[in-house]
């Protein structure tokens, strides 16, 4: 999932990578959810996902994931079950990062039950490594809502980075709706 | 007085130092410049892979694994490459050579091996990868097919040549000892691995029963990654390489040393930390021929039967998890995971009643268990009920 996150972070080296400004309320192309963005961040929409960041994706971002519970993962063959509790889920993604050999020293600082507006979650806090000895810190939120998994994650440099936009985070998941039957 | 007495000590220390310490890749440099700059950047993978906490830290294991490398080859090779034989925590069944010398071993091919000879069979080829300056051949052989970036990435320092000469030397040299060799490199590195393992007297019959062990694994998950004996040449090839040399030292091969009991003794922890891993990775029919394997040599062990519980658990058979976690508790009463793991069996099967029981046991073992919280959840549901 992190190495996704490179390819995706890779792509936005490049000349053409569409960015855009972002700020208000946002709607998904799938039309499953919905969210407010922060004024002054930048937005790339790939594939099912939706990517910001304010001042750059290497120093911090806010990935939005949209996913079906049976599509398989990069690192685990565990996959999510739509019966599973939050707390299996939640082991699942912790399988899955843990499993990349791309994520160095990864540690799990929190692993607790989240309520996302209404839906049955989880919250992971956990710091990882690159190549270059720079932690990061990552807030991950995840919650099943029927065939489809949403994960909102908050990933910035540990140092000053992470501090300075949680509260962008918070609001972000804040207003975050799932237009699907509720869980719980 | 006091400055005699420093300088004493200190002149002390350093004999002291000088005696004990074994030579170290630090200390033997090779005089080639190429080589030098395949060293260097070994070193600067060594670090990234030391630091990453993927590194399986066991100094007994360690002694172990770098003695049979040292019953392999003779002390001038030695001297030349100082070989260091290092684990990483790894399910998937690899090995990789260095060209400075060090060699990592995943645990999961340790935790599939059966004996020291099989061990020394997969020893015995990455050192040849070492001994043999692979790397290097490696490397030279790609200047020559690209003699101009080649020349330019090694001569010029401008910030994007430097990233061409890391990418360059990333990946025939340092990075190739993951990634495999040419054919010819690695049927080279069998050849003289065979020729050690038997020189060192081990059974040389194990080494054609480990190829068995990765072609069963390659067949099962349908391997593609780099893998030490999967690529370059073929699997297939390898075992004809193996056959071809038992057929010539016909003989010779049945009176070989397999340390059995030795090696196990040794390297049993290996098999229950590798299926803990390969639990996570979810090979499941994996992480239970591991734990079978490890509870046949140490069948009182709590945390292996909670791992096999878990292995059910987690792929929904939950009559055969409730009895690997019942006797993981019957072994163990005050370890608080399988009481955890029934207590959500229960939960989900509706049985709040008797999920609470277990569930008031775990926190009452383990007042501080990561996942407090979720568990407190669950108790506050089984309560309103």
């Amino acid at each position: 999932m992190i190495k996704k996150c490179s390819c995706v972070l890779l792509l936005l080296m490049t000349a053409c990578a569409p960015w855009l400004p972002v700020g208000g309320p946002y709607e998904s192309p799938s039309h499953r959810f919905s969210v407010v963005l922060p004024e002054k961040w930048m937005k790339l929409r790939a594939e099912d996902d939706l990517l910001l960041s304010k001042d750059g994706p290497f120093l911090q971002y806010i990935l939005i994931q949209e996913r079906r519970i049976e599509k398989p993962f990069a690192h685990t063959r565990k996959t999510l079950q739509r019966d599973m509790l939050a707390q299996e889920a939640a082991q699942v993604i912790v399988d899955e990062i843990s499993s990349d050999r791309s994520v160095y020293d990864f540690q799990i600082i929190q692993n607790t039950p989240a309520r996302i507006n209404g839906h049955k979650g989880f919250q992971l806090v956990f710091t990882h490594k690159n190549r270059d000895g720079l932690v990061f810190k990552t807030r991950y939120c995840g919650i099943l809502a029927g065939d489809w998994f949403y994960a909102i994650r908050y990933n910035a440099a540990q140092r000053y980075y992470f501090d300075k936009d949680i509260g962008a985070f918070e609001s972000i998941l804040s207003s975050f709706e799932v237009w699907e039957e509720k869980t719980g | 007085m006091k400055h005699w007495l420093i300088a004493g000590m200190t002149f002390t220390a350093i004999a002291l130092w000088s005696t004990t310490m074994t030579a170290s890749p630090a200390d033997i440099w090779p005089s080639d410049g190429e080589e030098q700059r395949l060293w260097l950047r070994a070193q600067e993978e060594e670090r990234v892979i030391n630091e990453s906490g993927l590194l399986y830290e066991d100094p007994q294991l360690e002694a172990y694994l770098n003695e049979v490398a040292r019953k392999l080859q003779p002390p001038d090779v030695l001297r030349s490459v100082p070989i260091k034989i290092l684990v990483l925590k790894d399910p998937h069944l690899n090995a990789f050579a260095f060209p400075n010398g060090v060699i990592y071993v995943h645990t999961g091919i340790l935790a599939r091996m059966e004996n020291e000879a099989q061990l020394a069979t997969l020893l015995g080829h990455e050192m040849t990868h070492c001994t043999h300056k692979h790397a290097l051949k490696a490397f030279r052989k790609l200047k020559n097919l690209h003699p101009v970036s080649t020349f330019d990435a090694c001569t010029q320092d401008t910030p994007g040549r430097s990233r061409d000469l890391v990418t360059l030397l990333g990946s025939t040299g340092a990075l190739a000892a993951i990634t495999g060799y040419t054919r010819e490199l690695e049927t080279e590195a069998d050849q003289v691995g065979f020729q050690l393992v038997l020189r060192a007297g081990y059974d040389v019959k194990e080494g054609a029963k480990l190829f068995e062990h990765l072609k069963e694994e390659i067949e099962i998950y349908k391997i593609k990654e780099p893998f030490v004996f999967g690529t370059h040449p073929k699997l297939k090839k390898r075992i004809e390489n193996c056959e071809h040399f038992l057929e010539s030292c016909e003989g010779e091969k049945g009176s070989g040393i397999k340390n059995r009991e030795v090696f196990l003794k040794k390297v049993h922890k290996v098999i229950l930390e590798n299926a803990h891993l390969d639990l996570k990775t979810g090979r499941f029919d994996m992480a239970q021929k591991g734990l079978e394997r490890y509870l046949a040599l140490e069948p009182q062990n709590a945390r292996a039967y909670y791992l096999l519980g878990e292995v059910f658990r987690q792929q929904g058979d939950q009559e055969r998890a409730k009895a690997f976690l019942g006797k993981a508790i019957a072994i163990d009463p005050a370890y608080p995971d399988p009481h955890k793991a029934i207590g959500l069996i229960y939960y989900k099967g509706g049985e709040r009643g008797r999920a609470r029981s277990y569930f008031e046991t775990c926190l009452a073992l383990s007042p501080n268990v990561p996942d407090r919280a979720y568990i407190e959840g669950y108790l506050a549901e089984c309560k309103e009920e």
